[in-house]
């Protein structure tokens, strides 16, 4: 009866299991058949042959490296100002005394409850007047900005289980506020600098809404947007399509696969802060 | 140590970057399209002020209604798929009889870090009628319910949401989870001393301690399903026809293909005051329930 009790209970997990991760299977599977394996002879299982050539077509014959690099720099670029902004601020709202922090603090708090979708059309008109259009910077700058609210509450909530002594100990010592900051303060919360440089790092790889107002030039589109345009010209060749797509998840996949705990503590960290 | 940490150009050499990116680029931004949607205004000339003209256009234009309808089906299949079917899975996954914990969690967390647009491509190629997965596997198992997915009417709308429902279900899943693991042992003894069985012990012990985690489960489901945009845009562009218009894809529409950006800073407006609505109500339902 026991047994029979467990395996049921295991039916739903293992049940969903596949429908989680069957498609993607299928798409890593399709990537390496021709249209003929794919459509008539074996569409569900593995590729009998592995036909690599689709990677290296997929590789040389599009943008994707550029893509790629593109999407490299404005995350990268992104995520690391993000994190040094967030840190000043959440310190100077955290530590420092003046009479409206708190006020401040909430100022920034709004920014996570606006929909982004209703800065869409300032911030396309904004990036046009200062001539950041189809520029790594019409990008990178609404991401940091965009960051900053979750970052800084996340850093805020570190920073405020610092036991004060610390400053008292600094402030005997002679050391100055700046000296505070980076030497002592910034060491201590590093964890949460971890949390927050992955949240971020994955919010600014896949960011697709902003990317497709902001940019139209070819040579400066992230992964996200370049890969909307293998649609057209990929629509004969599935195998194609199958192979830009797995090299466009394999590095998330990757590094998700070593930090997983982490990722997912940074995921739903959000939750602890929003609701 | 007061003076020590007023420092005043020391609070201001911390303070301002954020503050000032976050003004300029948040919040003047959130602030200029409210007015704006008091405008009518191609995004380049003057424009002109034509008070509530903008508002008035929106509720007689035929798109709204369908772009509601849709936001409300889309938020439906989120909280069914995500939360209902979440919470099953939630359950089960934190039964010490299961095994591979870590492997399950692991899969279904995968799709949520992937590109939206890699999933998106992904379920365009496996809602194709004639080569897609779906149909093919219908047709393996007998069932006749072959579909156009993506081009009915009818179907399209569910087949879209359910790309985000399944993309993200990680995500909710992994909030659920967390809330469900939270809750401290002893709890469940009692309740198996007073003679609950585990399903008992559940409903009357788990969900209602849960209230918070379902609280902020329901508020990114319903606020997702509302602002639903980048599965529109790419999977069918927002057809078959107009059919599948949601408020962002309005606004995106009315503002970059069609120089309205007055009246699409109108449909903004409507789009923050109705997920602000949502919010409040949500969070009025799980708040009441306290006495």
């Amino acid at each position: 009866m026991q047994r029979v009790k467990s395996f049921l209970i295991q039916v739903p997990l293992w049940l969903y299991f596949i429908i989680s991760v069957y498609p993607l299977f299928w798409m890593i599977s399709y990537s390496l058949k021709d249209n003929n394996e794919i459509f008539v002879t074996n569409p569900f299982g593995l590729p009998t042959q592995f036909r690599y050539e689709n990677y290296i077509n997929a590789w040389t014959q599009f943008n994707l490296p550029q893509y790629f690099m593109n999407s490299v720099v404005v995350s990268t670029v992104a995520t690391l100002f993000i994190v040094i902004l967030a840190l000043m601020f959440s310190f100077a709202i955290a530590r420092l005394r003046w009479r409206f922090r708190e006020a401040v603090r909430l100022y920034m708090l709004v920014g996570m409850f606006m929909p982004l979708q209703v800065i869409m059309i300032p911030l396309a008109i904004l990036v046009k007047d200062f001539h950041l259009a189809n520029t790594y910077g019409a990008l990178i700058i609404p991401y940091i900005v965009i960051g900053l609210p979750f970052s800084s509450l996340i850093f805020y909530g570190f920073m405020r289980d610092i036991p004060s002594e610390i400053e008292e100990a600094a402030c005997m010592d002679g050391a100055s506020v700046y000296r505070l900051f980076t030497k002592i303060i910034v060491p201590v919360v590093v964890p949460a600098i971890a949390t927050v440089v992955i949240f971020q790092f994955l919010n600014n790889w896949n960011e697709f809404m902003l990317a497709n107002i902001l940019i139209s030039d070819e040579s400066m589109k992230t992964l996200p947007l370049g890969l909307l345009f293998f649609q057209g010209q990929y629509s004969t060749d599935w195998g194609g399509m199958g192979a830009v797509m797995t090299i466009a998840s394999l590095p998330m996949v990757i590094i998700y696969l070593f930090f997983s705990e982490q990722v997912e503590r940074a995921m739903t960290m959000g939750s602890a802060v929003k609701g | 140590m007061d003076r020590y940490l007023s420092n005043k150009k020391a609070i201001l050499i911390f303070l301002l970057p954020a503050l000032l990116a976050y003004t300029v680029v948040l919040i003047s931004p959130v602030l200029q399209t409210m007015y704006r949607s008091f405008f009518e205004w191609d995004g380049l000339g003057t424009a002109v002020f034509n008070g509530l003209d903008n508002y008035k256009e929106m509720f007689q234009d035929p798109l709204l209604m369908t772009s509601l309808r849709n936001g409300f089906i889309f938020s439906v299949v989120l909280v069914v798929f995500q939360i209902g079917l979440g919470t099953i899975l939630a359950l089960a996954c934190a039964d010490p009889r299961v095994k591979f914990r870590k492997l399950l969690k692991t899969a279904y967390f995968v799709p949520v870090i992937l590109s939206v647009t890699v999933v998106c491509q992904l379920w365009i190629a496996m809602y194709d009628p004639t080569n897609g997965l779906i149909n093919k596997l219908f047709q393996i198992m007998g069932i006749s319910y072959q579909q156009n997915w993506l081009t009915s009417p009818t179907v399209s709308i569910v087949a879209i949401a359910f790309v985000n429902a399944w993309q993200f279900m990680g995500y909710q899943f992994s909030l659920l989870y967390a809330g469900v693991k939270s809750i401290p042992e002893q709890y469940y003894e009692a309740a198996t001393i007073d003679g609950c069985s585990k399903w008992m012990a559940h409903r009357k012990v788990t969900l209602p301690l849960m209230k918070e985690t379902f609280k902020f489960c329901f508020i990114i489901a319903i606020t997702s399903g509302i602002g639903a945009f980048v599965q529109m845009l790419i999977m069918t562009n927002g057809g078959p026809g107009t059919s599948n218009y949601t408020l962002t894809f309005m606004i995106y529409r009315y503002a970059f293909l069609e120089n309205k950006y007055g009246y699409a800073s109108a449909i903004s407006v409507l789009l923050v005051a109705i997920s602000l609505v949502a919010t409040m109500i949500i969070n009025k339902v799980f708040d009441r329930k306290d006495d």
